[in-house]
């Protein structure tokens, strides 16, 4: 798969040619070429029930006109694909097709994988989901676990520009306990010995049985852990500073250049970390990954854009969940500088309240502002220490409200989240990361004992 | 050569070299599809235009199953890949390629006809008149998502198996924003059918307005006990969420533990369930599953009593009775698994929504969901998050901005005292979950 961005090259000169020749005056597009690459398994408790290895490969040819945009998909990532979706294209554009082949060789060096290996791997994550459940007892487990690699790049009427290789190890499914289910997710982007011992921690911290205390309802005080932290900027500022909708789109929009949340708060939208699961070398439209800041100081800042909300000006944003799909503006890893105040101190300032481990889904609608948190780990905060674990439950609230409500201080370190795997936004989902310090919000509202 | 006539297929299925004195066998499946995607917001006009072709091999070996998938050009490495992972599948009894009756006659397939794009803006034009319509000035359309498409299946077997299949699918997704003196609040409602003259317009319209206003307009109401009527928007959520206690014989244990092996009743004499590809309404328009087994009208509750069992090949031959036609395939990269069709309550002895909702002495009325349902089959628990209206002697009293519906989801379903005729259906996992209108006298959480 490490070669799969140099496949796309073989052809480039050609490529590059074929799509300067469909953009006519007043027209930008690009082609966008995807191959994916994904073995899973389902698990139950008991290990390892059947594979399932999939590749997928597609070309999409993109053009927008003004306010029009056409995208054109065919399976296949080669030549062929390319001049059959510039052929629909041009048609539908009412343009006459440019399709002068220069004679490329049609047979293209393929970058197989290194499949030996699969079986050695299914051995390891065998052995990671043993460790996570040495005993099952009691518990029903129905996961897919997948190792997935996501090679793109995109061809501009000038050059072929590699998007980069995403590799992950993704796992959803469900755990049931005769008392509850419990949703699982999740998702790392780190290599694949390290990504099996968080998944197998993930997975053990998950099966432990739910606590039977309650969150009582109402306004709370709530401290965040780095990893529900990020939760909390990606639903709270990221969404609502994401180009769609016009100016007056979501709450931040409207107070653009307002201060909202303390001083010393900088928020970034931030595709070039490396090492988290968001990041890309450059966007679905070719335009190189940069760092947007969202709140600079506690004021809004920028958003984060693509080709059809910004033109020229995009920062590199545009993402798309796959080839068949147009790019959105879209976040990538959220990034919050870190500030001075351990944990300790954070629980000390909270007082009597809350802190969340886990945050397992959230949703919030940039109109009105309003969020929810489905927390699915936390424990009681008494007297400024950590007190009795806590049953699911959700915290809802307002983005202005809680921006307000931000303690002045915030943790010291930046750590990254390890729950904040993938966003999905109109049913489309992308690879996402996050990394904050711990923070503290005041006057959350609690909805007690989430089912 | 045409595409649809170049034997993709049956190489591959040559190429999977079963060895049947071994217990090997295999399963080919191709699909084609084209679909067009029309989207509309405030930055203009997005078409998406996608035509495909896949393949994927099912290889079986005493019980064993490995899945691979591709497009047409790296379709020859399939048994290669499926069988480099076949020995360390774990065996599951009935896991065997189906067959060996032939239920049609194969055809070659030949790429479904590209969905008519200038219908699809008309429709969208029409949806956002009856938006306009409706919401009277206080809701705007934000975004809106028309996807129209069709495809063609076809699965062929080493036992003997060869069916080939067509189907449609349009989805409408509307993202629509309401402002009032109160505020402002975005929603997103959905609607789906087989076809997209299908698509029931100024239902969904209704459907935004109330979603969007009903938030800003009305008050938030304290659960008390009173009457409660489910509006099929707000029922048929919770309908498939119930729908995995029948998957096979993996939800045995968890519908067992519901109704204390049989010896409860699932719901009330009021409540049937049922899945049925060919039901009026219904998004799901299809003749096979995607084992090429026909779909057939399966009652898993009747008149309250957990009485059947959705199931693929391999489950059926675990149940020891005829497969349902139930392994669907959400695209040709996902093998089979057990999903529902068309789920939902069978509205036939139904009385209309006006009649149930003069029988509320005292009681909410839910008309739209605010968020997810929350129902835990396993925990026994369900939450509803939900606006509407309360009623008292039949007659709406006030606007309900936001109320919590909560409670034991087995006392729900047994509570049910009468349906409505109304039935209406929602996207639901492989398929749609449907519901008319339900009433549950003297809830206590209401």
């Amino acid at each position: 798969m490490s070669d799969v961005v140099e496949v796309f090259r073989q052809d480039a000169e050609d490529a590059v040619r074929i799509v300067s020749g469909l953009l006519r005056r007043g027209e930008s597009g690009e082609a966008f070429r995807e191959r994916r690459r994904r073995v899973s398994w389902t698990a139950t408790e008991a290990g390892l029930l059947a594979p399932a290895f999939a590749d997928e490969r597609g070309t999409a040819v993109r053009l927008r006109r003004g306010r029009e945009s056409l995208l054109v998909a065919r399976e296949g990532d080669g030549p062929e694909a390319l001049r059959e979706a510039v052929r629909e294209a041009s048609r539908r554009a009412g343009g006459s097709p440019f399709l002068k082949s220069r004679g490329v060789a049609q047979a293209r060096a393929e970058a197989e994988a290194s499949a030996p290996d699969e079986e050695e791997r299914a051995a390891q994550l065998g052995a990671a989901l043993h460790r996570a459940l040495p005993d099952p007892r009691g518990l029903s487990l129905s996961l897919t676990v997948a190792r997935v690699a996501v090679s793109r790049a995109v061809v501009t009427a000038r050059e072929i520009v590699a998007c980069g290789t995403v590799r992950c190890l993704e796992a959803t499914g469900v755990l049931r306990r005769a008392s509850a289910a419990r949703p699982f997710a999740f998702q790392t982007s780190a290599p694949w010995a390290p990504a099996l011992d968080a998944l197998a921690r993930a997975l053990s911290e998950a099966a432990r049985p739910v606590p039977a205390h309650r969150a009582a309802g109402g306004r709370v005080d709530v401290v965040f852990s780095p990893g529900a932290a990020s939760v909390f900027w990606h639903e709270a500022v990221g969404h609502p500073l994401e180009a769609e909708g016009g100016e007056r789109g979501s709450v931040l929009t409207r107070v653009a250049r307002a201060a909202v949340a303390p001083a010393g708060v900088f928020v970034t939208a931030d595709p070039t970390r490396g090492d988290l699961p968001g990041s890309y070398l450059a966007d679905d439209e070719g335009t190189p990954a940069r760092s947007v800041a969202l709140l600079t100081d506690g004021c809004v800042d920028g958003l984060v854009t693509d080709r059809r909300t910004a033109g020229q000006a995009s920062n590199g944003h545009a993402r798309c969940g796959d080839f068949r799909r147009p790019p959105r503006p879209r976040l990538s890893n959220v990034v919050v500088s870190p500030g001075r105040a351990s944990r300790d101190e954070l629980l000390e300032a909270c007082g009597n309240g809350l802190y969340v481990r886990e945050i397992s889904a959230a949703h919030a609608d940039p109109e009105s502002g309003r969020f929810t948190l489905f927390v699915e780990s936390a424990d009681l905060v008494r007297r400024g220490a950590l007190g009795a674990p806590l049953g699911p439950f959700a915290l809802t609230s307002d983005v202005l409200w809680a921006l307000r409500q931000l303690h002045t201080e915030v943790g010291d370190v930046s750590h990254p989240a390890n729950g904040l795997g993938l966003c999905v936004k109109g049913g489309e989902g992308v690879a996402v990361g996050g990394a904050s310090p711990a923070i503290l919000i005041r006057g959350l509202t609690a909805v007690r004992g989430r089912s | 050569m045409s595409p649809g006539r170049d034997g993709l297929l049956e190489r591959l299925l040559a190429g999977s070299r079963c060895d049947a004195a071994a217990g090997e066998s295999a399963e080919a499946y191709e699909r084609r599809g084209t679909s067009i995607e029309l989207v509309e917001d405030a930055d203009g006009t997005r078409l998406s235009v996608v035509a495909e072709r896949g393949f994927a091999l099912r290889l079986f070996r005493s019980g064993r199953t490995a899945f691979a998938a591709s497009p047409p050009e790296a379709v020859d490495r399939l048994p290669f890949e499926a069988r480099l992972v076949l020995g360390r599948a774990r065996t599951r009894r009935g896991a065997r390629a189906a067959g060996p009756v032939v239920l049609d006659r194969a055809s070659a397939l030949t790429p479904p006809p590209p969905p008519d794009e200038a219908s699809a803006r008309a429709l969208l034009a029409s949806f956002r008149s009856a938006l306009l319509a409706e919401g009277e000035g206080a809701v705007s359309l934000t975004e809106a998502i028309l996807t129209v498409g069709a495809r063609k299946e076809r699965v062929a077997t080493t036992a003997g198996r060869d069916v080939a299949f067509g189907s449609g699918i349009a989805t409408l997704v509307a993202t629509v924003t309401g402002r009032t003196a109160a505020g402002s609040v975005s929603a997103r409602v959905l609607a789906s059918a087989s076809r997209p003259e299908e698509l029931f317009l100024a239902r969904l319209a209704h459907q935004a307005v109330d979603r969007a206003l009903l938030p800003l307009r009305g008050r938030p109401l304290a659960p008390a006990r009173g009457d409660l009527l489910l509006d099929p928007n707000v029922a048929a959520p919770v309908v498939g969420r119930l729908a995995p206690a029948f998957f096979g014989d993996e939800g045995d244990a968890l519908l067992a533990s519901r109704t204390r092996d049989g010896r409860d009743a699932f719901g009330s004499p009021a409540l049937s369930l049922v899945d049925d590809a060919s039901a009026p309404g219904g998004p799901v328009k299809a003749t096979h599953d995607g084992e090429g087994t026909p779909h057939s009208r399966t009652v898993l509750v009747s008149r309250g009593i957990a009485a059947g069992r959705l199931s693929d090949s391999a489950a059926a031959i675990r149940l020891e009775k005829p497969p349902t036609g139930n392994a669907m395939r959400r695209a040709y990269t996902d093998p089979p698994a057990i999903g529902v069709t068309n789920f939902f309550v069978d509205p036939s002895r139904g009385v209309a929504p006006l009649e149930l909702l003069r029988a509320l002495a005292r009681g909410f009325y839910a008309a739209v969901l605010l968020s997810r349902p929350e129902v835990d089959f396993a925990a026994d628990r369900f939450r509803l998050h939900a606006a509407g209206y309360w009623v008292e002697k039949g007659r709406v009293a006030e606007a309900v901005s936001e109320t919590l519906v909560e409670g034991r989801l087995s006392e729900l379903l047994r509570a049910v005292e009468a349906v409505g005729d109304d039935l209406k259906f929602v996207p639901s996992g492989s398929g749609g979950a449907g519901s008319p209108t339900l009433f549950v006298p003297k809830w206590k959480g209401a």
